[in-house]
């Protein structure tokens, strides 16, 4: 039963198969068998927020999901979010208000702005403190994510 | 007080909000950070570390570990010792002071929780992480010291057993008469306070990837290090290589904050495995690891006390700073505590100085840099101090600042130890700062909670970074075995677009963006048409310090400015060739070259760089050497001292202790703003840093000198819910000493934090009389200095 | 921070999983939401020998009505539950307590069931459900069984269940209508773990007395507390400042809280008292704007 077990997930709308050692975190499968490095390990217990994903549309830590338990899940990661060279309205305002610094965090940030503007367009900065306090940024403050994710918000609904 | 002009006459993106050319890729997820990187041929290392504070190791049995499937080889102390030296220092603030070393594997004695014993290098890492389990290490258990209480006490265990005691070294700064101020003054208010150990902790822990060819006799690094220079010459030392066989390359960095400027095991290690395995090593600290392994901060106790006269002016300033170091003197060694000890005295003139410092070891894991670097607890002392002195006067608090501060025509202002201070409208910066909490409103937020018996308090504190480290021989002088200069090469190519050359890191704060800015508007280009090349060695020049000290922008920046000042004259000196007029006529805007208040002809830089690089014949002057490109190095003849005054609108819960920060802002000084939407981002991170470390953060050791603090469960960094939103408010003093007039700004909100959420808390509790001067502040502790001063009160009635 | 090697099977029911365990022993372990067992896994802390996932186990995964009272499957996600109109309807104070749960994408994974069989003193769920006087349904070789929340959590960590017996189900007493809840933390920051906290359900009667009052503590002990003394003195009578204070004063004496970093066993004490004047405020101030 420690024998590898195949994995097929597809991710960003490609399909990734492995056989994958059943201790393999989801998070370490995604960044080192599929290339997919912006995925980013910050603790590797669950609390800095930076390798958050989306597992069939709900955000999810990977570092505290096991590769065996995504068979036959759809995610996407912080790869699949801009459209070719094109960000999305939320990458872009992180770009305009200085939402990110060394970047460490963003991805992790972006699914949980991404998740809480889908069910609320119009967040309070409070509401968005609130979401994002499970996502640890160590440069920026918060204050300017912030107002990245209101300016997203905004911009999303006019 | 003379102002040196910027060199550039006209202004196009210096001092605008301009997004970073860093971000798109960064947002993308296309960003490469160390463990992004792999190489081929890769095997993964993994290190066993001391379970015990302090041991003599009586043995290591490694062959389980070897047998395991998928292990390369396990090294132990021994191992490394053959093929390396001792980890170097190359900080000596302190004449005669005894250094602690130690080798990157413990040899035979263990001193601190964390201390690497052994390490195995395997196929991956979870490979690595399992046969770890499999090394068996006997200790023999030896008595502890687990703070600086017992590190003092006169029949301590002792560290080391060649040394006398625990004391690493002492050293003394004074100035007047400290004696006879106190003596004769009217007022003394002292107080002792501590700072708990805290760490830069970025969101990243540290990583190296090496591979030591010994055919070539070269060493191939890829480091998250904010010193790529500095790593280069510290292996070169280490392994007696010599330094140009060695190549330090860095990918991203995850965020740096002091913690990736020291020079760390892991690198040797990593090396060491190398050279034996023939493969390259990646060596990753992971997260618990980063606890114990990466270099830990801000432990200290300031006893210190300060006199003045009845009308509130500072007549002196005395005491001791302790600095509570670790087990082995990390790369900066003594280097932050001896600078609390240099700014204690902070924005105000005191004549008479006593300041001493004392380095003491202990089994906790070494000291390292950390974004203030000594700064913050200096702050800690002169706006404690100044604000106990204000309510034993009955002063208001902006009143004694302004009453002490050194007026604009006193600069250069030399502090009465080591620093001066080149430029400086503090009492500006102070008014400026009171009139924003006015405008904010929060003395009628204040009034309405009070009303409604709220505890709502409003916050201050005045700061200063002296930055730009600094005067290369001046640093040599004060013990530092490295230089303070920064280089810069720009270069204009063949088709006339700009690449920057610097031996500075990007770690977040924005390098790339404002070298560009600085370059495209001196060089009269498009930001466009400049990029900026960092972290190789083989390519990017030499940086005396590294990126640390808040030199990025001062000292990198002014190279870069002075190098594409040259680079200008010779594009005009082409270009006037080209269109047959004198360079002192011509004029450069966005590329385009023409005859000053003509519409004549022009040319673009892609024609100058033909005529430099392709097309030469009576094209390029016959004097001028073919290709475009400058080399600057500069070194500065004093530190430029940036400044800043912070409020901070808190509310207390007295009946539980905790603390809600509502509003934060600075009104902040760092001369030329290049980029005022970056310089908010550096005041508000190192901000949310030290809220953090006033509040949160303490990596704690219990009385056996074992770290209780081993996850993000227990060291806890603020949230989005913790921090305030950040108002930001500049004037520019230039920096007289710095081309470009840019101060440093990277660890200003670091600098006045602490002392900031004190003030805020000490003013919601004025009913109670609370004076905080333990960090972090927690919830208990809080609740037990307002019950004590509530039975202090009461029994006094 | 690697986990150590591990067997994986998925279970596709519950006599499936009963099984699993069963063959594998004391060291196999059940894998829900992942929450707090991965962490532990990574820091090696846990090794358990197999783990046997419920994430395939699409029968926990409800929130159904009983009438008198409100049953929740085990494999139920903690933010579905929260965002349920059934449970903020039926069991407010359910909703109430997964708010502090973590942080939304902990809650999107971690189950109320996980969280229940992890038995942390200081989690938020076992809390309520001792509080409220629930009942936990569990399934083993001998077929299911219900346990009393007061009798199911035995020790930190540690459950009633036996080895090879799954958490099925939870079933919480629907409360009257009206009925005031509230949830009273003091954690170091939003969404960690409180160091103490209590849960307060209180019903008043047409003459404005309390004929209803459920209260329990957590962080407070090696389980979480059920207050029996407090809600002693504070039933039958008026809830007056003075009986919400002699009923935060038997406090004390129910609770031993251990110290730990972030704070003394003392200040737990104190603070629990302190948290249940103002739960109990909150509750009644909720009781009366719904009765």
């Amino acid at each position: 039963m420690n024998d590898k077990q195949s994995v097929s997930t597809t991710i960003n709308g490609h399909v990734y198969t492995a056989d994958c050692e059943p201790r393999l975190t989801l998070a370490d499968f995604i960044r080192h068998q599929c290339g997919l490095t912006g995925t980013h390990l910050g603790c590797e217990h669950g609390v800095c927020g930076a390798c958050t994903i989306m597992v069939d549309g709900r955000t999810a830590r990977a570092c505290l999901m096991l590769a065996v338990q995504a068979d036959g899940c759809t995610i996407t990661t912080v790869e699949g979010m801009a459209d070719g060279d094109r960000l999305t309205p939320l990458q872009e305002a992180f770009w305009n208000n200085h939402g990110l610094q060394c970047g460490f965090c963003t991805p992790g940030m972006l699914m949980c702005a991404t998740e809480l503007l889908e069910s609320n367009p119009d967040p309070t900065a409070t509401e968005v403190r609130e979401r994002l306090s499970g996502n640890l940024c160590r440069c920026t403050g918060y204050d300017s994510i912030v107002t990245s994710v209101l300016d997203a918000a905004e911009k999303q609904r006019s | 007080m003379t102002i040196t002009e910027p060199v550039q006459s006209q202004t196009k993106y210096t001092g605008a909000r301009i997004r970073r050319t860093e971000d798109p890729r960064l947002l993308a997820g296309r960003g490469q950070y160390i463990d992004d990187v792999t190489v081929p041929k890769m095997l993964q290392a993994a290190v066993l570390r001391s379970p015990h504070p302090h041991a003599r190791i009586t043995g290591i049995d490694t062959s389980r570990a070897r047998a395991l499937p998928g292990v390369f080889d396990v090294i132990t102390g021994q191992d490394l010792a053959a093929v390396a030296d001792q980890q170097p220092v190359i900080w000596f603030p302190i004449p005669e002071q005894r250094i602690a070393r130690t080798h990157a594997l413990a040899v035979d004695r263990v001193r601190w929780v964390g201390q690497a014993v052994a390490a195995v290098v395997a196929t991956d890492r979870y490979v690595a992480e399992d046969a770890l389990e499999l090394i068996e290490v006997s200790y023999e258990l030896l008595p502890v010291v687990a703070d600086l209480d017992a590190a003092l006490a006169p029949d301590a265990p002792k560290l080391y057993d060649d040394w006398p005691d625990n004391v690493s070294g002492s050293l003394t700064y004074r100035n007047g008469d400290a004696d006879e101020a106190f003596a004769s003054a009217d007022l003394v208010v002292g107080g002792s306070f501590s700072h708990g150990r805290a760490f830069g902790c970025p969101l990243e822990p540290r990583g190296c990837i090496v591979n030591w060819d010994s055919f070539e006799g070269t060493l191939d690094v890829w480091l998250s290090t904010q010193s790529p220079n500095l790593a280069r010459d510290l292996l070169a030392e280490v392994f007696d290589v010599p330094v140009h066989k060695i190549r330090v390359r860095t990918p991203h960095i995850g965020g740096g904050f002091g913690n990736k400027f020291d020079f760390y095991g892991e690198e040797v290690i990593a090396a060491v495995l190398s050279r034996r395995t023939g493969r390259p090593v990646k060596l990753l600290e992971d997260r618990a690891e980063s606890f114990v392994a990466t270099g830990h901060s801000r432990d200290q106790r300031l006893d210190f006390e300060m006199a003045l006269s009845q009308d509130g002016t500072i007549l002196g300033l005395r005491g001791t700073s302790y600095g509570v170091l670790g087990g082995a003197l990390g790369t900066v060694g003594s280097g932050p505590p001896w600078a609390s000890v240099l700014t204690s005295m902070g924005p105000y003139k005191i004549p008479n100085l006593e300041l001493h410092l004392k380095a003491v070891v202990t089994n906790r894991a070494p000291y390292g840099s950390y974004r203030g670097w000594g700064a913050p607890k200096g702050n800690l002392v002169h706006e404690r101090l100044i604000e106990m002195a204000a309510r034993e006067l009955g002063m208001d608090r902006a009143e004694i600042r302004r009453k002490n501060f050194p007026a604009p025509e006193e600069f250069p202002y030399f502090t009465g130890a080591i620093f001066t201070y080149d430029s400086g409208r503090y009492a500006d910066c102070l008014d400026l700062a009171m009139s924003k909490v006015d405008e904010l409103g929060w003395r009628e937020r204040q009034a309405e909670a009070r009303a409604e018996g709220r505890h709502v308090g409003i916050g201050y504190s005045f700061h200063i970074e002296p930055s730009g480290y600094g005067p290369s021989r001046i640093l040599n002088l004060a013990g530092l075995a490295h230089s303070g200069f920064d280089e810069a090469v720009v270069r204009m190519d063949s088709g006339g677009k700009v690449t920057i050359y610097t031996g500075q890191i990007n770690i977040g704060q924005g390098t790339h963006t404002i070298y560009s800015q600085l370059a495209a508007d001196t060089l009269g280009v498009p930001m466009d048409d400049v990029v900026v090349v960092t972290g190789d060695t083989d390519s990017c020049p030499y940086t005396g310090y590294g990126t640390g000290g808040s030199r990025a922008a001062t000292l990198g920046g002014a190279a870069i400015l002075r190098a594409s000042e040259r680079l200008r004259g010779k594009v005009f000196r082409v270009a006037a060739q080209l269109l047959e007029a004198s360079p002192d006529d011509l004029q450069i805007d966005s590329g385009t070259i023409s005859v000053r208040g003509t519409s004549g002809p022009s040319v673009t830089t892609r024609d100058v760089g033909d005529a430099a690089y392709r097309r030469l014949l009576d094209r390029l002057p016959d004097d001028e050497m073919p290709t475009l490109e400058e080399v600057d190095v500069f070194d500065p003849v004093n530190m430029a001292t940036s400044f800043g005054c912070a409020a901070l609108l808190i509310e207390v819960d007295p009946e539980t202790g905790t603390v809600s920060m509502l509003d934060c802002l600075q009104a902040h000084d760092c001369g030329t703003v290049i980029n005022p939407m970056l310089v908010d981002g550096q005041l508000a991170g190192g901000l949310a840093q030290a809220m953090g470390g006033a509040l949160l953060e303490e990596l704690v050791y219990d009385e056996e000198a074992r770290l209780r603090t081993g996850s993000f469960r227990d060291y806890l960094l603020p949230t989005a819910t913790d921090i305030p939103p950040f108002h930001f408010y500049h004037q520019e003093t230039p920096a007289p000493d710095i081309p470009g007039g840019m101060k440093g700004v990277g660890e200003a909100g670091t600098i006045a934090g602490v002392s900031l959420v004190a003030s805020a808390i000490d003013d919601a509790l004025t009913e109670f009389g609370v004076t905080v001067t333990r960090f972090p502040v927690t919830p208990p502790r809080l609740l037990e200095q307002i019950r004590e001063a509530t039975s202090h009160k009461e029994g006094s009635q | 921070m690697k986990p150590a090697a591990v067997g994986y099977a998925r279970a596709g029911d519950v006599q499936e999983a009963v099984a699993l365990l069963s063959q594998h022993g004391t060291d196999a372990k059940v894998l829900a939401g992942g929450q707090s067992l991965v962490p532990l896994m990574s820091f090696r802390l846990a090794r358990p020998s197999v783990l046997v996932d419920l994430n395939r186990v699409g029968s926990l995964d409800y929130v159904r009505d009983e009438g008198t009272s409100l049953l929740v499957g085990a494999m139920a996600r903690q933010r579905d539950v929260e965002t349920s109109p059934l449970v903020a309807e039926a069991a407010p104070l359910l909703a109430e307590a997964l708010r502090h749960v973590g942080h939304v994408t902990n809650r999107n994974r971690g189950t109320v069931g996980g969280s229940l069989a992890h038995a942390d003193p200081a989690a938020e769920l076992p809390t309520l459900v001792t509080g409220l006087g629930g009942e936990l349904l569990v399934e083993g070789p001998a077929g299911p069984r219900s346990i009393a929340a007061e009798n199911f959590f035995v020790g930190p960590f540690t459950t009633a269940m036996e080895y090879n017996e799954v958490l099925t189900a939870v079933r919480l007493p629907r409360l009257p209508a009206g009925t005031g809840v509230a949830v009273e933390q003091l954690a170091r920051r939003h969404g960690d773990l409180a160091m103490v906290g209590v849960v307060a359900a209180v019903h008043l009667g047409p003459d404005g007395s309390v004929d209803l009052v459920r209260l329990a503590a957590s962080g407070v002990g090696p389980v979480p507390v059920r207050l029996h003394a407090a809600e002693a003195v504070l039933v039958g009578a008026p809830p007056t400042d003075e009986a919400i204070d002699d009923a935060a004063a038997t406090v004390a004496a129910a609770v031993r809280p251990p110290d730990d970093i972030h704070a003394p066993g003392s200040y737990r004490r104190d603070m629990a008292g302190l948290l249940l004047k103002r739960a109990v405020k909150t509750a009644i101030q909720r009781s009366e704007a719904s009765a």
